[in-house]
């Protein structure tokens, strides 16, 4: 069964497409992450995401250059275009 | 920067900018004038896209010469004295104000310069080199009609500068960086600061000037035949309405002056103009047409003198404060653009708007560029209702591939489009060609890539720009696969095997809509035939792919239960409906009732709330949400379907539909969900209109005979049976007596109670309401003793409900909601809620 699923698969992009329609996983570079519902995708893994939640981590600095401890900062976004230069990956949510 | 930036926004402002042309006297930063410098920048964007002849040879960037000096005139074109003052503008190393002050001659003409104005140079020295520059090409012009004028000394030294960028605009790049060797008699001319930078303005009349000679029509090829009367006359057109040159003033690009650039006419800044032209015609009327004329852009005074137009009220400080910072903000912008100017040389931009093209280029752009088609199809008949033309929805480059557009051709590149787009597909048709002649000789190049190891290609195989699909994958059924090993057991399907096959089904319905929406016209009957064989051969694939025939307890779930648990399956499943035959429907829908109790939303139903929801962990809320959502969306999406299904119907197969699901399932544990419900209410209502209603239809007199006798023993014993199984869970089938059992420790007493809000309240009423809708419909369907004991096993429920409906903290909408919910169930037996004291 998994070779017939297999079969179809001809290279790495063809995976996102099963995702589609569902909440997916993105990490991003800048230390940001998005989960969201996939529209669409392209070969540059430009993503289009509905109900996105942006989580960016953050570290600041002290004056005296010292990093304060890592806090998170989330937004929640209608619609949202990713370009794809700064996807690093994307995998399905676990649930 | 974008071409549609300034495409948009430019609109709007070239309307106003003869109204404010009185402003435009005291303010060098207009907005209107903004917007036009972006307009044009743009469309000098768009030009590159749009007007370049890829492979022909380049007359855009003619540039790429390298060696042999002697092509210098040809490539710099005759009037250097033009192209030095057109090419000033892009020289722009820094935003300093200037280093030297060469203010001279023209303040004495124009209004008082601000002494911090950085925009001093250029002027001064295009008017005191011209002189000279006449003189010295008169002198050669008989020899050497295209040889470097006494003013291509100002061109030399702009070239000299040690910071000095390439000209912006992507204008004639080898011309920047080939500098001629100055004549000497063009070192008599003084040579202008190093250290001046233009100004927006400057470098807006500048490129109004060298939008100019697309009006006036001069190819290069004329120009190296100027007769030194000519030149000369050329010479003194410039000299004697020297106003209209000022760079001082916002002049509106294309009033500024009507100075020629013939050496420019071929560099593709005509084509620009054209398509400029053609995108805004009203921009070529009025003060081009009289050159003479002082424009609105001059000083107030001249203006005044000149014109005596009345003057609008002077911009507020605030406003010239704005306008000012705009200003500045855009001079920095094309600064920090102008970096970059002339990286790429012009076939660098051929081959990458060639590769663009290929990208978008497609076999089937109808349905490639769906959305395309779609967009196009509403702009379109907008634009027919507005009066104007038609175009093709889809440009064609080559055989089979083509380009889908959104939104009609011609309008959209104006009188160039026609021209533009042919020589694009052209192109792409070329490139096409190309490509797939390559494929043939190296296949294999398919595969490359595949793994994601970067291959560089070779003579034989180049790494392939374009890809055309070759051949199709083999197609991947799990279903075959299932039917192989029949009888046996299997595991359920995969998370990665639904979504797989879903993406299937996907495709093949979206191949199967196309079809559909390419029907032959009525009246070729052959065609007609073929094409209904197609979509039936279709039809026959998805149902297969489907897997609704694999055998009952292959696995659990069912592959096909499997297959509408996701929402994204859900949503196709109204769509596969449409294309499927009756027999077919009434197939899949016994095989979702008899495995109705393997659907995710039944057996994971959304728990029942609790009443305080802080009480849940994160975790535990995003999946009581996602319950939720999937619940909310099998309702929306399938069950309309399957309404539909039971509605085609006869009682005969509404019995059997409900002895497979009370006989395969737990009848109470299923009619506790809401898909449930909303089951066995369609099932149990259309009966009862069958039964009720047997009255002779004329246009469906089948109908009238399915409801015989045994059909109707047949259900009363089915219902029996179902109604009995059911009795005694009845009052669990409320969502608020679940919520209530369910409920514990102190927040137990707040659930019902006043503690809920009025907004969850009514939504829990709203659920109640589909619970009392099937056991009204229980109750019409039932026998008299049966309706006697529905009344028993709900009177409690019933009671509390009117009750709490009568209680004071209780809000009148949900106090309301709560006796029409009552009243449902006790209006088919013919009683009310207000019988009850």
């Amino acid at each position: 069964m998994d070779d017939a699923a297999n079969s179809g698969i001809s290279e790495p992009l063809d995976l996102v497409k099963l995702s589609l329609g569902e909440r997916v996983f993105i990490k991003l570079r800048g230390d940001r992450t998005v989960t969201g519902v996939l529209h669409a995708y392209d070969a540059h893994m430009n993503v289009v995401l509905s109900q996105v939640e942006e989580t960016i981590h953050i570290v600041d600095v002290t004056e005296d250059g010292n990093p304060l401890p890592p806090r998170i900062e989330k937004r929640n976004l209608e619609m949202l275009f990713v370009r794809g230069d700064g996807v690093i990956l994307i995998s399905p949510t676990q649930q | 920067m974008s071409g549609f930036f300034g495409f948009d926004t430019s609109l709007p402002g070239r309307g106003n900018s003869g109204a404010q042309g009185g402003r435009q006297q005291f303010s060098g930063f207009q907005a209107s004038n903004v917007d036009e410098t972006f307009a044009l920048g743009g469309a000098g964007e768009e030009e590159d896209l749009a007007v370049y002849t890829w492979g022909e040879g380049g007359m855009g960037g003619g540039g790429l010469l390298e060696g042999g000096d002697d092509l210098n005139d040809e490539t710099f074109g005759g009037d250097m004295g033009e192209i030095s003052n057109n090419f000033q503008f892009s020289s722009q190393p820094a935003p300093a104000p200037t280093t030297k002050g060469k203010i001279a001659s023209t303040q004495s003409r124009y209004k008082p310069k601000p002494v911090s104005d950085p925009f001093a140079f250029s002027e001064d020295d295009f008017y005191s080199s011209r002189p000279t520059a006449k003189k010295t090409t008169s002198a050669k012009a008989p020899s050497r009609p295209k040889a470097s004028t006494a003013q291509s000394g100002s061109v030399e030294n702009l070239w000299n500068k040690p910071a000095v960028s390439s000209p912006a605009w992507g204008t004639a790049p080898s011309s920047m960086t080939k500098p001629t060797p100055p004549p000497s008699a063009s070192y008599s001319s003084q040579p202008p600061a190093p250290g001046h930078i233009k100004s927006l303005e400057e470098i807006e009349a500048e490129m109004a000037q060298m939008a100019m000679p697309s009006t006036s029509t001069a190819a290069p090829t004329q120009q190296k035949v100027l007769s030194l009367e000519e030149i000369e006359k050329q010479m003194m057109e410039q000299i004697e309405p020297p106003r209209q040159a000022t760079p001082q003033q916002p002049a509106p690009p294309r009033e500024a002056t009507p100075t020629q650039v013939p050496g420019l006419a071929g560099s593709g800044y005509a084509s620009q103009q054209a398509l400029l032209d053609s995108m805004f015609p009203e921009l070529g009327k009025g003060p081009a047409a009289v050159p003479g004329q002082p424009t609105p852009a001059f000083p107030a005074g001249q203006m005044q003198e000149g014109q005596g137009q009345p003057q609008p009220p002077r911009p507020s400080p605030e406003e010239l404060a704005r306008m000012e910072e705009l200003h500045k903000r855009i001079t920095a912008k094309i600064q920090s653009m102008g970096k970059y100017n002339n990286l790429m040389g012009s076939s660098d931009k051929d081959f990458i708007t060639r590769i663009q093209l290929s990208q978008l280029a497609t076999a089937d752009p109808y349905t490639s560029d769906f959305y395309a088609q779609v967009f196009s199809a509403l702009k379109r008949s907008r634009m027919i209702a507005e009066g104007q033309g038609d175009g093709p929805t889809v440009v064609q480059v080559g055989a089979g591939m083509g380009l889908g557009v959104g939104g009609p051709v011609g309008n959209r590149f104006g009188k160039m489009g026609q021209n533009t787009m042919t020589k694009l597909s052209t192109q792409v048709k070329k490139l096409v060609e190309n490509r797939a002649q390559h494929q043939k000789v190296a296949n294999t190049a398919a595969l490359q890539g595949a793994l994601g190891r970067v291959t560089r290609g070779n003579a034989a195989a180049p790494r392939p720009v374009l890809a055309i699909p070759t051949s199709n994958k083999p197609e991947n059924r799990p279903a075959s696969q299932l039917n192989q090993q029949t009888g046996v057991h299997r595991a359920a399907l995969t998370k990665k095997q639904v979504m797989f096959a879903l993406e299937e089904l996907y495709d093949a319905i979206l191949e199967l809509e196309q079809m559909r929406r390419e029907a032959p016209p009525p009246t070729a009957m052959e065609e007609i035939e073929i094409w209904h064989a197609k979509c039936q051969a279709k039809v026959d694939i998805i149902w297969r792919r489907l897997m609704v025939m694999e055998p009952l307890d292959i696995s659990n779930p069912h592959p096909f239960i499997s297959l509408v648990n996701p929402i994204k399956g859900q949503k196709l499943f109204p769509r596969l409906l449409r294309h499927l035959p009756h027999t077919q429907s009434i197939t899949l829908l016994s095989l979702l009732i008899a495995t109705y109790t393997q659907l995710d939303v039944v057996v994971r139903a959304p728990p029942p709330p609790v009443a305080d929801a802080s009480l849940l962990t994160k975790a535990d809320r995003l999946d009581r949400a996602k319950r939720e959502a999937e619940t909310d969306s099998f309702l929306q999406f399938v069950i309309p379907g399957v309404d539909m299904i039971i509605n085609r119907c006869g009682l005969g197969l509404v019995a059997g539909m409900l002895a497979i699901s009370a006989q395969r399932s737990e009848v109470w544990r299923v009619a506790a969900t809401r898909p449930g419900v909303a089951l066995y209410t369609a099932l149990l209502s259309k009966a009862q209109s069958l039964i009720r209603s047997p009255t002779p239809d004329p246009m469906n007199s089948q109908q009238n005979q399915q409801v015989d006798p045994a059909e109707l023993e047949q259900w009363s014993k089915t219902f029996t049976y179902f109604l009995h199984v059911l009795l005694p869970h009845l009052n669990d089938l409320f969502p608020s007596s679940v919520a209530q059992k369910a409920a514990f420790g102190p927040g137990a007493y707040l659930i019902g109670g006043d503690a809920v809000s009025d907004r969850e309240g009514q939504e829990m009423e709203r659920r109640e309401a589909e619970v009392w809708g099937f056991v009204a419909v229980l109750a019409v369907n039932a026998a008299e003793e049966d309706q006697t004991n529905l009344v028993g096993a709900l009177r409690e429920k019933i009671l509390h409900t009117v009750q709490s409906s009568r209680h004071p903290t209780v809000s009148p909408a949900r106090a309301e909601m709560k006796l029409r919910n009552v009243n449902m169930f006790l209006n088919g037996l013919g009683l009310d809620a207000s019988m009850i004291e």
